[in-house]
């Protein structure tokens, strides 16, 4: 039982692992190959603050940066997400998929269970990570790279810890709770948060110390890839590891099995709650079926909720008071900063407070907040409905195809909408209140033009969702295409002879004209919304000339 | 009589599987019909290509006149549907899963709904999915019915249902045939078939074998007649006449399947011998159904 419950479990994840690490490898070659070609005198005077930040070692070399940029921040990052999608997904997916009854009524115990989904969590973990090894390995041989005096093995070793750490911490809250969704969120928002306040903390003086507090500071704090392997911190989060399984084990016997059902949203519990009752009945019950994007906006109104929270209070308002902590720091490094390198991060430059913002919220942050609720729509948006078996219904009634499509993408704008005036009104109030005086205008162009990118991933997800019916596609294929262009972005233009080929990211034309400093440029705003259009017409095109799943 | 469903030459192909082939069919206006078979024979194919939920790999099908294709749209102003395996929006309560119908449909009768709803006995003020199976069937049933369709299709519709609300749903098909609209009913359940059909096609492996008239389908069909003697009578007697088959003797009972003029046996038996009793039994579509598949497999 143990094996079977296990080996079914790889059978279905396999494929999302190792599209995930063969992608990363890729990307590392790609990464390790533009260093290559780059005059590396540009790294010997990089400034310890932006080090820090960036989590690049004293002595960088090409090994060191293509290792530092490509492993410790997108590897990490995505060989976690994989292990914490497995975890949340093990005990609440198959409660969300009503086949946990039918798995119990085998004579095996919950424990038996949920023991055969950790052992798979640390197992697809633990294969993804030896490809990571062997690509670590394989690529500057290829590339004719030396590489001593980088730990390969020890930066994988702590990248499979971080992972499972994730996992578990998702395998707990899904047994616990049985609520695969707040499994999701939850690790996902500890695992971003931690990411960043690794890169912040140590700047600010007096909170280094912080830092500690975070997991993701046990994974890189001691740089394995130049230091090796830190026992004490692979320690740390074995022991979260630990403790995760054994709240994970308690907490799958000790509750009553969710049977199919869907967890609660906010407007559900407002309209169940006597005081709110009547108005929410009102306003939700009608409102929100009225149509068909009304319907789709509220089914993601958590999501929303908490990615505008996020863009409007701390990547928004908190970072801007929190430039004039670290302001005198920066100010010392004055042009050290070596261009190029900057690129990479948005190409912000830390000595001015539109350099700071474009590198911590508009370089990586608000992107992501953007995808996570533009491709949670768009990824959904017909794929969703074909899974739950409620698009026939749905079609029964005498709407069009492009109908759904377009309402559907209808909810998404309004959700970017959303998240963009949120992300505005932060960093404006922030530039107010840390006292940095930056345009209004100039705020609302990055956010704008950020919002855009947004969208055209959207579509993407969109586009995939309509063709193929499956939203797991749509997402993975979403983040994989968003990576690679995201990684050639700040890549490509490092090296004099590829530079010209970053115009054929739709990323460049997020910032690529440095929306902060120069405000709307109205030509990239038109590409990306040319983009965006273009891939909504295909995915209603796509859906009309298929036929629908019947299940998933 | 106006056709309601046409079909012609309907055939839709999964790679290299033929999960339908060459469907030609009529449905009339104000009949109930039923569509029997096997699992996987291909009902549920029939139903996704006439709704244009996929398109088929040849021919074509009608609704009330338009091509199932390029005026989907228009038609599905005038159909009701129940898929098979029927799932909703489990966050929403049942008021609100038919307000979102009625909205996308442009208004609906709601003190008609609330009849429905009484006859049903549903309950309209629970999330979708905390409701059991049957519980969330009457609520896509209504969600059928409420626009008074022209043309309701529906896949397993008494799934879950108790006999008691399987009866009433039975009535409201009848009532929708009486009023001169249409019923087309994929079913296994083949009592509920005979009792509200008008007529049957069975399908398998996608084909369709037969379109009857479920009395015609009755009284074609082979019944079971048992005769009882006062004294042991001879069973090769029995054997040459017309429509008898299977001739089983057991002292003074003789037990045969019939399927030609019952005078013409009563003749031959009350001439002959002294009967004490007669009893025949009318096969049901049960026996008819697995008669048809026999035939087609053998």
């Amino acid at each position: 039982m143990l094996t079977t419950v296990m080996t079914k479990t790889f059978r279905d994840r396999w494929k999302g692992e190792a599209i995930g690490v063969l992608t990363l490898v890729l990307l590392f070659l790609m990464g390790m190959s533009v260093y290559r070609d780059i005059d590396l005198a540009v790294y010997t005077d990089l400034p310890e603050v932006f080090r820090s930040l960036v989590n690049i070692p004293a002595d960088a070399d090409v090994g060191a940066l293509a290792y530092g940029a490509i492993y410790t921040s997108y590897g990490a990052l995505t060989l976690a997400s994989l292990a914490l999608s497995m975890g949340s997904a093990s005990i609440a997916g198959e409660e969300r998929d009503g086949t946990m009854g039918l798995l119990l009524g085998n004579p095996k115990s919950r424990t038996h269970i949920l023991v055969s989904k950790a052992v798979n969590v640390v197992l697809l973990t633990g294969l993804g990570t030896l490809v990571l090894w062997a690509g670590g390995i394989l690529v500057p041989q290829i590339l004719n790279v030396d590489i001593t005096g980088i730990f390969v093995g020890a930066l994988v070793l702590h990248m499979f810890f971080i992972a499972v750490f994730h996992g578990f911490l998702a395998l707990a809250i899904s047994a616990w709770t049985g609520k695969a969704r707040l499994a999701t969120g939850a690790t996902v928002a500890v695992m971003v948060l931690s990411f960043f306040a690794v890169g912040w903390l140590p700047l600010i003086e007096g909170l280094e110390n912080g830092v500690k507090a975070f997991p993701w500071y046990y994974f890189s704090g001691s740089q394995p890839h130049v230091n090796g392997v830190s026992w004490g911190h692979l320690g740390v989060l074995l022991g979260g590891i630990v403790v995760f399984a054994v709240v994970a084990l308690a907490g799958v016997n000790r509750r009553d099995l969710r049977d199919r059902t869907t967890g609660t949203g906010l407007v559900d519990r407002l309209r169940t709650h006597p005081l709110t009752k009547k108005a929410i009945d009102r306003l939700a019950g009608s409102a929100r079926v009225s149509r068909i994007w009304t319907k789709t906006a509220s089914e993601h109104q958590g999501l929303l909720i908490i990615v505008s929270y996020v863009m409007f209070l701390i990547m928004g308002v908190l970072l801007g008071p929190m430039y004039t902590f670290i302001d005198d720091t920066i100010a010392s490094i004055g042009d050290a900063f070596p261009e190029g390198m900057m690129e990479l991060f948005g190409g912000g430059d830390l000595t001015t407070p539109e350099g700071w913002y474009q590198i911590e919220t508009f370089g990586l942050m608000a992107p992501i907040a953007f995808m996570l609720v533009t491709v949670t729509i768009g990824s959904r948006a017909m794929a969703g409905e074909e899974a739950n078996r409620t698009m026939g219904l749905l079609l029964a009634n005498p709407i069009k195809r492009s109908t759904v499509v377009l309402e559907k993408t209808f909810a998404m704008v309004i959700y970017a909408l959303i998240v963009g005036f949120a992300l505005f009104a932060g960093v404006a109030l922030g530039s107010i209140l840390g006292g940095l005086g930056m345009s209004p205008g100039r705020i609302a162009a990055a956010t704008t033009l950020g919002m855009l990118l947004g969208l055209v991933f959207g579509a993407l997800s969109l586009a995939i969702s309509a063709a193929t019916g499956r939203s797991r596609i749509a997402i993975f294929g979403t983040i994989g295409v968003a990576l690679v262009f995201f990684v050639a972005d700040g890549f490509l233009p490092l090296s004099d002879s590829l530079a010209g080929l970053a115009k054929w990211t739709p990323v460049y034309y997020y910032l690529g004209s440095d929306p902060l400093n120069n405000g709307m440029d109205w030509g990239h705003g038109a590409v990306l919304l040319g983009l965006f259009a273009i891939l909504v017409a295909a995915a209603t095109w796509l859906f009309d000339h298929r036929d629908l799943r019947q299940s998933a | 009589m106006t056709i309601a469903i046409h079909t012609e030459g309907l055939t839709k192909h999964y790679g290299d599987v033929e999960a339908l082939m060459n469907l030609d069919l009529d449905i009339h206006s104000g009949e109930v019909f039923g569509f029997l078979g096997p699992n996987g024979a291909g009902k549920t194919t029939t139903i996704r290509t006439i709704l244009d939920e996929i398109r088929p790999t040849a021919g074509k099908a009608s609704i009330l006149g338009m091509d199932t294709h390029l005026q989907s749209v228009e038609i599905r102003d005038h159909i009701g549907y129940v898929p098979g395996d029927l799932a909703m929006y489990p966050n929403l309560t049942g008021k609100d899963t038919l307000t979102y119908f009625a909205n996308l449909r442009g208004g609906v009768d709601w003190d008609y709904v609330e009849q429905l709803r009484e006859r049903l006995g549903a309950d309209l003020d629970k999330r979708v999915g905390d409701l059991s199976s049957g519980n969330r069937q009457k609520v896509g049933l209504i969600q059928a019915f409420m626009n008074k369709p022209e043309v309701l299709i529906m896949d397993e519709p008494s799934a879950g249902l108790d006999p008691l609300v399987q009866r009433e749903f039975q009535k409201m098909m009848r009532e929708v045939a009486a009023d001169g609209r249409t019923v087309f009913l994929s079913s296994h359940t083949l009592s509920e078939v005979q009792r509200v059909a008008d007529r049957v096609g069975i399908i398998r492996q996608g084909r369709l074998i037969a379109v009857e008239g479920v009395a015609d389908l009755r009284s074609k069909a082979i019944r079971t007649v048992n005769l009882y003697f006062d004294g042991p009578v001879d069973g090769n007697v029995f054997k040459p006449l017309p429509g008898v088959r299977d001739v089983k003797v057991d002292n003074h009972h003789v037990m045969l399947s019939f399927d030609g003029q019952m005078e013409t046996l009563l003749k031959v038996v009350t001439e002959r011998f002294h009967v004490l009793d007669i009893t025949t039994q009318e096969a049901d579509l049960e026996e008819i159904f697995l008669t048809y598949y026999e035939e087609v497999s053998a």
